[in-house]
């Protein structure tokens, strides 16, 4: 008989570790196990919905892209249409059953993650309502992915404006959290895209809302994480399909390379900009442009200022360091496999186009997960003001050479936009931000080396350690770091926000171990 | 030696590498047509690690079309189609049954030893009418010789899908002749991927890359032309077929049934239950995506199998590559 490998989790994937001298508040929460499931799956059933709790089934929910965090809800539900969420979060406040609400899954910290009760799987709603090339915006069902619905824009001629470089995260999802790209230190992140949603509050009723009606509803779903009600529905701003020109700087100083970025945002001399780095040897500040124009004035204005080099003035000055520090060939070694296997993905004649980038998602996102993916994504970041970043980012740095041999930095500004900041409270948008906010997220490359939860989640915990010590905040908030909300943005402010959350959901089902 | 004949690559084949990426369901059309995690190769991997077993994913395994979208896409690299091939064995007795086949016999053997290309058809072009076969192979022969293998693995084919296991030697008995071959064209997709396996040192090429090579048909080819790959054997040899096909769509501006990954969308997406006949298509569901916003004077296929899907679903007039190589259009 013919076999094949069956992957296996170890026995207990959770309780490995001892988590001793780590600095938190919470670690996974307690499974739910109360005698009321009975109750509620049989009120289900007369309702017509769906409990899926065959052992397989559950087992594709069992873990976040994350990949610490481990749960087993008692039964999914593939959500389907508004009203059968609405009569879902009835029976569950009724019978105080938790409902955890899942996307993409691409949480890092469990927050997709259903400790028991009902898991909530949004993808089941994946179509586009409409597209209105006129108003120049999408009505679309909420787990679509970022990158079925450019599949559907671009058969329109039109793109999203700004999605995660990463294409099975879901629009509904996306905007509970923010999402960053590299076009969000112009056009802000991809909750600011928004204009109008369809949401289930945690009662079970179908709202429409958007900054003029139920804007207290909107204010609060938009970024977040998941606590005002389940997002089915949402409209947002599209643009005019182009293709992008990239242009490529390198950087052996990190502090060179994110003041040049910053430089590039306040004189809005570019439509991209991003940093993506090979430890901090290898520092590349990516710039990009939609037009020939905006191209044309970036090289004849902006790019003689930047200090960054061309790839090849970068080989060269990289090898006479080498050559000096032979200590560091080693080091030399990797950087060299890693440009060699990388970069031909970022040039793939596929979707290039006469010296253009077709369908950049694509290209991002496919590098995203073969060269950063693995069962354990372990992506802590911080969020600061312009002012602050240089320090955060230096600092982090330093935590990631403590902790792994080889990662990656990635750091993009976000341009915050005036009318929103009700939107940005409790959020990942600094609270002291004016202007644009940085975001920089520090990804360990692990290979084949297998490390243990404790040290991935101290090494988490010293990332975020840092954005208390400096007022920063996150964009991961939730799950397993959720004790860092009250420490990052103190107790005031959350205590207004749980005043709200009993108020909207009394009893606190719906994503009830994401922050509160 | 064919003991590969079942499991094919046997190193690439593990569930446990999947990471729970998704980038599977983009492709996946039984994902676009059910938006179910469980019955994706994203979700048969995750309840594979979890402990489950064919039996307890078996309509799952069952509903996967064979297409093979997900494994250029797949990040980790893992065998999906080879994964599916084997659980659906699984379900099944694991007793070999010996399988006919058409017997080539020392004439077609004689045959092929003096033939620089052999063809190995499916049924749909065996049965096609309007003398698109004869068509094809004129334009294939060109000035070399070409005989079509009378032994056209069609029961081979059927058990790969099915997940009967096949003797090695029935195998053997189908690759021997066509070893002899300077370069071999096989029109099933799913036969043209086992063939790259049991026969690794041969030029196998499909259909459409043998057909859309002949300059004549590029020439042929317009800029509002929908021109549709055949989906198994594209995703068989994807890294160097999506160049191909890029340099096809450079050279005549005809657009492709190919998604933003370039992954091919299949026209024609049969579950097994669908394959057998015992549950209806959703071709119409597949057929309208490849469609939507498309401007197109004409619906080019490479196989044959595909056009009642068109022809059901649209007026546009659609011709096999064969009708252009033989200069019907």
């Amino acid at each position: 008989m013919d076999s094949i490998t069956i992957g296996t989790l170890p026995s207990c994937p959770v309780g490995a570790d001892a988590l001793l001298a780590i600095k938190r508040q919470r670690t996974n929460p307690a499974r739910w196990n109360a005698p009321s499931w009975e109750m509620f799956a049989t009120a289900a059933g007369v309702h017509d919905i769906e409990l899926i709790d065959a052992n397989a089934a559950r087992g594709a929910f069992v873990t976040d892209a994350g990949g610490t965090a481990y749960g087993l809800p008692h039964a999914i539900v593939i959500a389907r249409s508004a009203e059968q969420i609405s009569t879902l979060l009835r029976l569950a406040q009724h019978y105080r059953v938790p409902v955890t609400v899942r996307g993409g899954g691409l949480t890092t910290e469990g927050e997709s993650v259903a400790f028991g009760g009902v898991l909530l799987d949004m993808t089941g709603m994946s179509q586009v309502v409409q597209i209105d090339r006129k108003a120049l915006t999408v009505r679309s069902q909420a787990g679509i992915f970022w990158h079925s619905l450019a599949e559907e824009l671009r058969r329109e001629g039109l793109d999203y404006l700004s999605a995660p470089l990463n294409m099975t995260s879901t629009v509904g999802g996306t905007l509970g959290v923010g999402g960053i790209d590299v076009n969000s230190a112009r056009l802000g992140c991809s909750a600011d895209q928004a204009l109008a949603l369809q949401v289930v509050t945690p009662t079970g009723d179908i709202v429409e809302c958007s900054d003029t009606s139920n804007a207290h509803i909107f204010e609060r779903v938009i970024l977040g994480y998941g606590q005002f009600g389940v997002i089915t529905e949402a409209t947002l701003r599209v643009r005019p399909y182009t293709p992008l020109r990239m242009h490529y700087f390198y950087y052996a100083s990190l502090r060179a390379a994110i003041e040049d970025l910053q430089m590039l945002n306040r004189n809005d001399a570019s439509d991209y900009s991003g940093i993506l780095t090979i430890m901090d040897c290898a520092v590349n500040l990516l710039v990009a442009f939609d037009s020939v124009e905006r191209e044309t004035a970036f090289i004849a204005q902006w790019k003689r200022r930047l200090r960054g080099h061309g790839e090849a003035g970068f080989v060269l000055r990289a090898a006479i360091q080498y050559a000096l520090r032979p200590w560091r060939l080693g080091q030399a070694l990797y950087l060299y496999r890693r440009k060699r296997e990388l970069f031909p993905q970022f040039r793939r004649p596929e979707y290039m186009r006469e010296g253009a980038m077709q369908d950049r998602s694509v290209v991002f996102s496919r590098a995203v997960w073969k060269f950063w993916g693995s069962r354990q994504m372990v992506i802590p970041d911080l969020a600061t003001s312009a002012e602050k970043f240089v320090a955060a980012v230096e600092r982090g740095n330093a935590v990631c050479r403590t902790y792994f041999p080889y990662y990656t930095l990635y750091c993009v500004g976000i341009k915050l936009r005036a009318e929103h900041r009700p939107h940005y409270e409790m959020s990942c948008i600094p609270p002291d931000a004016d202007g644009w906010a940085y975001g920089c997220e520090f990804e360990p490359i692990m290979h084949d080396v297998v490390y243990s939860r404790d040290h991935l989640q101290s090494f988490k915990n010293a990332i975020y350690d840092i954005g208390v010590d400096m007022g920063a905040s996150y964009y991961r908030f939730g799950g397993m770091m959720k004790g860092y909300i009250r420490r990052a943005l103190g107790d005031a402010l959350v205590d207004r926000h749980l005043a709200m959350k009993r108020a909207a959901d009394p009893a606190m089902i719906l994503n009830r171990d994401v922050i509160f | 030696m064919f003991a590969l004949a079942n499991t094919a690559s046997a190193a690439a084949i593990d569930h446990a590498a999947c990471s729970g990426c998704s980038l599977c369901l983009l492709v996946c059309p039984v994902w676009r047509t059910t938006h179910d995690l469980r019955l994706t190769p994203h979700g048969r991997a995750k309840a594979l690690q979890h402990g489950a077993n064919a039996r307890d994913i078996a309509i799952s395994v069952e509903s996967c079309t064979v297409c093979g979208a997900c494994e250029p896409v797949c990040p980790e690299n893992i065998g999906l189609v080879a994964a599916v091939v084997a659980l659906r064995r699984q379900l099944h007795s694991t007793d070999h049954v010996e399988l006919t086949g058409q017997d080539a016999g020392d004439d077609l053997l004689q045959d092929l030893r003096d033939t620089h290309t052999v063809l190995v058809l499916d049924a749909a072009l065996r049965q096609s009418t309007g003398n698109i076969l004869s068509r094809v192979t004129a334009a294939l022969a060109e000035k070399r010789t070409m005989c079509i293998s009378k032994d056209d693995g069609a029961d081979i084919a059927l058990a790969l899908e099915c997940g009967q296991p096949i003797s090695p030697r029935r195998i053997e008995r189908f690759v021997s002749p066509l070893r002899h071959a300077k370069k071999i064209i096989v029109v099933d997709g799913l036969l043209y991927r086992y063939l790259q396996l049991w026969l690794p040192r041969a030029r196998i090429v499909s259909l459409g890359e043998a057909l859309s090579t002949i300059p004549a048909v590029r020439r042929a080819l317009r800029r509002t032309d929908l021109y549709v790959i055949e989906p198994r054997a594209y995703h068989a040899n994807y890294e160097r077929l999506v160049t191909h096909y890029d340099e096809l769509g450079a050279e005549t501006s005809c657009s492709f049934n190919l998604d933003l990954q370039r992954i091919a969308i299949a026209a024609t997406a049969r579950s097994l239950p669908q394959f057998l006949g015992t549950a209806a298509t959703d071709n119409d569901v597949h057929v309208n995506w490849i469609l939507k916003g498309r401007t197109v004077n004409r619906i080019v296929i490479e196989n044959e199998g595909d056009r009642a899907a068109f022809e059901t679903a649209c007026r546009i007039p659609v011709v096999h590559l064969g009708d252009i190589a033989g200069g019907a259009y």
